[in-house]
């Protein structure tokens, strides 16, 4: 077996006994039922009559489904997208640090494997268990929206998926910066600046208006240019969980510069850690 | 029929640990040769800092050195056919508290491109004394057991060469009478045994040659009978009724006497408590030794012991690094 998915194999198992990520799939579980035990859509000839949450009713005007639960959608695919990558922040921030760290590291080494198979399955093994959260949280919607409803979508899935693509830019910095530094609070602080960073990339033309001219100003829009435009990729989610349309290429434009802004990020963590001594 | 190349071939080798921004840096080998032959049972002692845990990282490719070359089985280090054929046991392994044994093997064995074997792994583990411990998490696991999974993961896929870090470290003296003989057993199928540790006796009894590192060097090395050798000087026993005057005059020492006392052999100090008949005495050959024994007997002496003089490990290691109170 290809060395690099015995070692995501290995993130994945060490992942699963984390009780942390255990807590979390059982809360997601018991959400997901709540919601699916206690909303009560009625549609009428594709339209939504009523809703009723835990009995009490929460809007009464007649709109056509999708309409109606754009509103919601949108909410879900935020709470997807920021509350994913929030989340996997917090819990795969010492997945890297764990594998790199002294007395594992040697052993990992020695072994016939690359130095990049090891970067290369953490990463791959952090991004299955996120696009595993993902699909769980962004389907289980789906299918109790749909199956409630009869409006089927996979715009909640594909919202994940840009979460996903979002948190792999981010987690690229923490991987690298698990190569600098073993400190899971160093990796999570790492992630958490790039998120602040990507949010306000995302809005920069309007923040930059805010700033005085000058080398603040310029430092800004420097810095915001090269980071990935999160928040702009968080709109973009939530727009297609709502079946709102989207500006022509400006999807591919901001999937292509979060890409390259996470594979720039790996080729430095891997070019670092090609010649590191551990 | 051709020589297998040394297991383990080491020349100039350096190791410079910088400091950031480059604000100097430590120097832990300082151009350090070393061969050591295929099927031998090498062992590596010198005092703390002496530089064998960095040596052993750059034999492994885990550090890069900073100068020199190195050859591990007749290829580089970095080849991962090379390194599919070492097994490694570092100092403080870290092992995944939440797994269990054979899971752990098994993952380790699939990196090391082996094929699923469940059953060789529970064999494994029986042979390193685990097998009761299968079940049970490795977070559950004593220093010392955890060593001896250490040391099954390093055993599996038969290694031609076993670098081992302190292997016994935390094992009981039981434990480790179990892990000499399974040393020993590899030794024996033809394996090339590399072995750090601290305890002199384990490696005294376990391997035979010997490097003593110091200051990132190599100040001896050789065969361990060679360096434990005390020269030409032989311990003799006659027995009870020697005349001691006549013993000296033919160049026999008493032991524990003051240097100074002695006449036969001026300059020569003899340690150890004094016994009745114990006597030392140098000859560069065996000529020499029959000839002193030849005027010994001639005295009325009845020879009942003779042996050549060695000294421990712990005497080698002092006698090359020349300062007490260090540590292997």
């Amino acid at each position: 077996m290809n060395p690099v998915f015995v070692i995501a194999g290995y993130v994945l198992r060490e992942a699963a006994s984390r009780k942390f990520i255990l807590a979390f799939m059982v809360g997601l579980t018991l959400v997901l039922a709540t919601v699916a035990l206690s909303l009560k859509l009625e549609v009428v000839d594709g339209a939504l009559a009523a809703t009723r949450l835990f009995g009490n009713v929460v809007r009464a005007n007649i709109v056509s489904v999708d309409v109606a639960l754009r509103p919601i959608f949108r909410a879900a695919a935020y709470l997807v997208f920021y509350g994913g990558i929030l989340f996997g922040i917090v819990a795969c921030s010492d997945f890297a640090p764990g594998l790199l760290s002294p007395g594992r590291i040697e052993h990992l080494l020695a072994l016939p494997l690359q130095r990049w198979h090891l970067l290369a399955g953490t990463f791959l093994g952090v991004m299955t268990l996120a696009v595993g959260g993902t699909v769980y949280a962004a389907g289980g919607l789906t299918l109790i929206f749909g199956v409630k409803t009869g409006y089927w979508t996979v715009g909640p899935l594909i919202a994940g998926g840009l979460a996903c693509v979002g948190f792999a830019a981010v987690y690229a910095v923490m991987l690298t910066t698990a190569t600098l530094v073993r400190s899971a609070a160093l990796c999570s602080a790492a992630g958490f600046v790039l998120l602040v960073g990507g949010i306000l990339a995302g809005f920069r033309t309007d923040v930059s208006r805010y700033l005085e001219a000058g080398v603040g100003r310029a430092s800004f829009d420097a810095v915001t240019l090269v980071l990935p435009r999160l928040s702009a990729l968080a709109v973009g989610a939530a727009d297609l969980a709502s079946n709102t349309p989207l500006l022509p290429g400006s999807l591919g434009m901001l999937l292509g510069g979060v890409l390259v802004f996470g594979l720039g990020a790996l080729a430095v963590g891997f070019w670092h850690f090609e010649g590191k001594d551990c | 029929m051709t020589t297998p190349p040394p297991a383990l071939e080491v020349q100039g080798l350096r190791k410079t640990y910088h400091r950031a921004f480059g604000r100097g840096g430590h120097e832990a080998l300082r151009g350090m040769d070393l061969v050591v032959p295929a099927g031998s049972a090498f062992g590596l002692i010198g005092p703390n800092g002496a530089g064998k845990t960095t040596f052993i990282k750059s034999v492994l490719g885990i550090v890069r050195p900073t100068a020199g070359t190195v050859r591990v089985l007749g290829g580089s280090p970095e080849d991962p056919a090379i390194r599919a054929r070492i097994g490694y046991l570092p100092e403080r392994l870290h092992l995944p508290g939440t797994w269990k044994s054979p899971a752990f093997l098994a993952t380790v064995a699939r990196l090391k491109g082996l094929k699923p074997d469940a059953p060789g792994l529970l064999r494994l583990l029986e042979r390193v004394g685990l097998s009761d411990a299968v079940d049970r998490r490795i977070g559950g696991y004593s220093k010392g057991m955890r060593q001896r999974l250490g040391l099954a993961a390093a055993l599996l896929g038969d290694p031609a060469l076993l670098v081992l870090d302190e292997p016994t470290d935390g094992i009981d003296p039981m434990g480790r009478l179990e892990v000499r003989r399974i040393l020993q057993e590899e030794v024996r199928r033809g394996v090339t045994l590399f072995l750090n540790s601290h305890l002199l006796a384990e490696t005294e009894r376990v391997c035979d040659r010997v490097a003593i590192l110091a200051d990132g060097r190599v100040l001896r090395e050789g065969r361990l009978e060679d360096l434990a050798r005390g020269g030409a000087r032989w311990r003799v026993r006659f027995a009870p009724g020697a005349q001691a005057s006549a013993l000296e005059a033919a160049g026999f020492v008493p032991v524990g006497a003051p240097a100074s006392e002695s006449k036969g052999a001026p300059g020569l100090l003899v340690e150890g408590a004094p016994a009745e008949g114990v006597y030392v005495v140098d000859a560069a050959d065996v000529t020499v030794l029959n000839a002193a024994l030849d005027r010994a007997r001639a005295s009325g002496a009845l020879l009942v012991d003779l042996r050549r003089e060695g000294a421990d490990l712990e005497a080698v290691l002092l006698g090359a690094v020349g300062s007490p109170g260090v540590a292997a």
